[in-house]
């Protein structure tokens, strides 16, 4: 009798285990890798017409890879609610060979590092614009067929004293 | 030692049967509608109605108890009209099975959204775009394709150059934001204007947040236009309009606008500018807005303003929420909830031919053949800061149908 209900708590920790592993089989891949470039810079207009790019390998071939940023603690972003851990910044189709390449697109720069507001018109509105608090930023890259992540980082700094002017 | 085993193991059968969230007891019934909407964005004064009916037509359904006791739960994100931020979004939320329609606020949204999801059989609305009709998969249109509209424009322009006398044929311009929505018209529109024998213009693409188009204006009026087709979301067609008036071309040239036209947003800048532009719509518009019992029901109920305070966008959210609705209905009735997967809504979604929008638009006309919500347009003119019905509702052309699609 002691014997069996030792045997059926192992067999429930085993069960458990095995349960515990499946949500493993997603997620952070060695293999995947990004990078932005640059890896630092300060949110200027010259964002516009040269964006932040973004580079990729190691994603399943022609899957769709969209590249968030992670918000750190109290970091507020318009339009992102609490709870939200990231935002879409860009994305792009993988090639063949599962490498990626892409840029932001100006919209992209306007919602996110901008923080823009938007008149009736559908202009923007940089009275209301609130610029991406300076610090270090997680990126990540996400194939969405998947499900492989790769991790980097960039570095908003402040802007040089003559920009704020 | 036994006691201290059998605590153990039932610790760790409660454990493992409470860590997906379920509740030891019977979950509440519930399916998820994802806005992936724009409430702070560029195209937020037109959203912000749309998005406001579909919450408040949700609230109505749950105060009743659901659909056949199932609830639904209306996740409105804001993806501020952004592709990626759009597709991050909907990422985090492509493996819960009980997500059944993504709503996408945007065309490019839309196809993105609905590129990624197609193996998962995801129902994702969208504006109107050609390609998603021409596939016939996963993607579902507001109303009708924006080609099949801009055919029935040219239909409409043959027929005004007749009634006012006019021998041979129109000049048709064709003025539209520099992005994939300002293309689409014209994939299957170049070739049914080629088929009535209609001269189209060298078209016109603009930045979408451009606030001066005189540029375009001139160009088209250089080359003798009649008629200048405007797209864009209100209040950009109705900005084009008032420059056009501002160098006097509304004199000489008709402006016919886009399904996301004239509204209420543009009459109120422009009243004197816009006299005399038709609009092309798959809803009803102005003063028909304004009377329709199905819309004044919710507004007052829900929205607690003047219903001249409306934008008549707010129509259009309630007739894809009650799309919403009878799909549901249809897809719990045949498979009941423990089997409702986004496959079987999808199906349900195609079963909706037919379905009354109580006079918000035409009558449902998804099928398994079509993926637009409605395939009537009615024409309107702004007349003395009104915006009134010219025509009947006409069924389009299918234009898009003329177009080889990649």
């Amino acid at each position: 009798m002691m014997k069996s209900y030792r045997r059926n708590a192992l067999l429930a920790v085993v069960f458990f285990l095995l349960w515990l592993l499946g949500f493993a089989t997603v997620g952070y891949s060695q293999g995947a890798k990004a990078q932005v470039i640059p890896g630092k810079f300060y949110v200027a207009p010259s964002l516009i017409k040269n964006p932040i790019q973004f580079e990729g390998s190691g994603f399943v071939s022609k899957e769709m890879v969209v590249v968030e940023m992670v918000l750190p603690q109290g970091v507020k972003i318009k339009g992102v609610k609490q709870g939200e851990d990231a935002v879409g910044l860009a994305y792009a189709t993988a090639d063949v060979e599962g490498n990626f390449k892409t840029a932001m697109q100006p919209l992209a720069t306007l919602s996110w590092f901008f923080q823009v507001g938007w008149t009736v018109n559908g202009a923007p509105d940089f009275k209301e614009a609130t610029l991406l608090t300076p610090g270090k930023y997680e990126i990540r890259a996400v194939g969405m067929a998947s499900g492989t992540i790769a991790k980097t980082a960039m570095e908003v700094v402040a802007p040089p004293p003559e920009e704020k002017k | 030692m036994r006691i201290r085993w059998t605590v153990l193991t039932l610790a760790l059968i409660l454990l493992v049967g409470n860590l997906d969230g379920t509740d030891v007891q019977a979950q509440e019934k519930e399916v998820t509608f994802l806005e992936l909407g724009d409430y702070t964005g560029p195209a937020s004064a037109m959203c912000n109605p749309m998005q406001a009916a579909t919450a408040d037509y949700f609230k109505y359904l749950n105060d009743k108890g659901g659909v056949n006791g199932v609830k639904v739960k209306y996740i409105p994100m804001d993806a501020r009209y952004e592709i990626a931020r759009a597709l991050s979004a909907y990422n985090r939320y492509k493996r819960d099975s009980k997500v059944l329609v993504v709503n996408c606020m945007g065309s490019s949204i839309g196809k993105a959204v609905g590129a990624v999801s197609r193996e998962d059989n995801q129902v994702v609305l969208t504006p109107a775009d050609g390609h998603s009709h021409a596939l016939r998969s996963n993607v579902f249109a507001w109303g009708a394709a924006w080609a099949d509209a801009f055919a029935a424009v040219l239909d409409w322009c043959l027929t005004d150059w007749k009634a006012k006398g006019k021998t041979g044929k129109p000049l048709i311009g064709y003025m539209s934001y520099n992005n994939a929505y300002g293309q689409d018209a014209l994939c299957g529109g170049v070739e049914y204007a080629e088929k009535l024998g209609l001269k189209l213009l060298p078209p016109e693409f603009f930045p979408p947040d451009s606030l001066k188009h005189d540029v375009y204006l001139t160009r088209l009026a250089d080359q003798g236009a009649n008629y200048v087709f405007i797209g864009g979301s209100d209040p950009t067609p109705s900005n084009v309009v008032r420059g056009a008036a501002d160098l006097g071309l509304t004199k000489k040239i008709t402006f016919v606008t886009d399904m996301y036209g004239t509204t209420a947003i543009g009459v109120k800048l422009y009243p004197d500018a816009l006299e005399g532009t038709i609009h092309v719509a798959y809803q009803i518009k102005g003063e028909e807005a304004y009377n329709n019992p199905f819309i004044r029901e919710f507004w007052n109920k829900y929205q607690k303003q003047p219903i001249n305070k409306m934008v008549e966008a707010y129509g259009t959210g309630l007739a894809w929420s009650r799309t919403f609705e009878f799909a549901l209905r249809d897809a719990l009735q045949r498979v009941g909830y423990d089997k409702l997967t986004r496959g079987e809504m999808l199906e349900s979604y195609t079963r909706q031919t037919g379905l009354s929008m109580l006079g918000v638009q035409g009558s449902c006309a998804y099928s398994k053949t079509s993926r637009a919500a409605c395939d009537e347009v009615r024409f309107y003119k702004v007349t003395g800061g009104k915006i009134l019905p010219v025509s009947d509702w006409k069924k389009v052309p299918d234009a898009v149908s003329l177009h080889k699609w990649l």
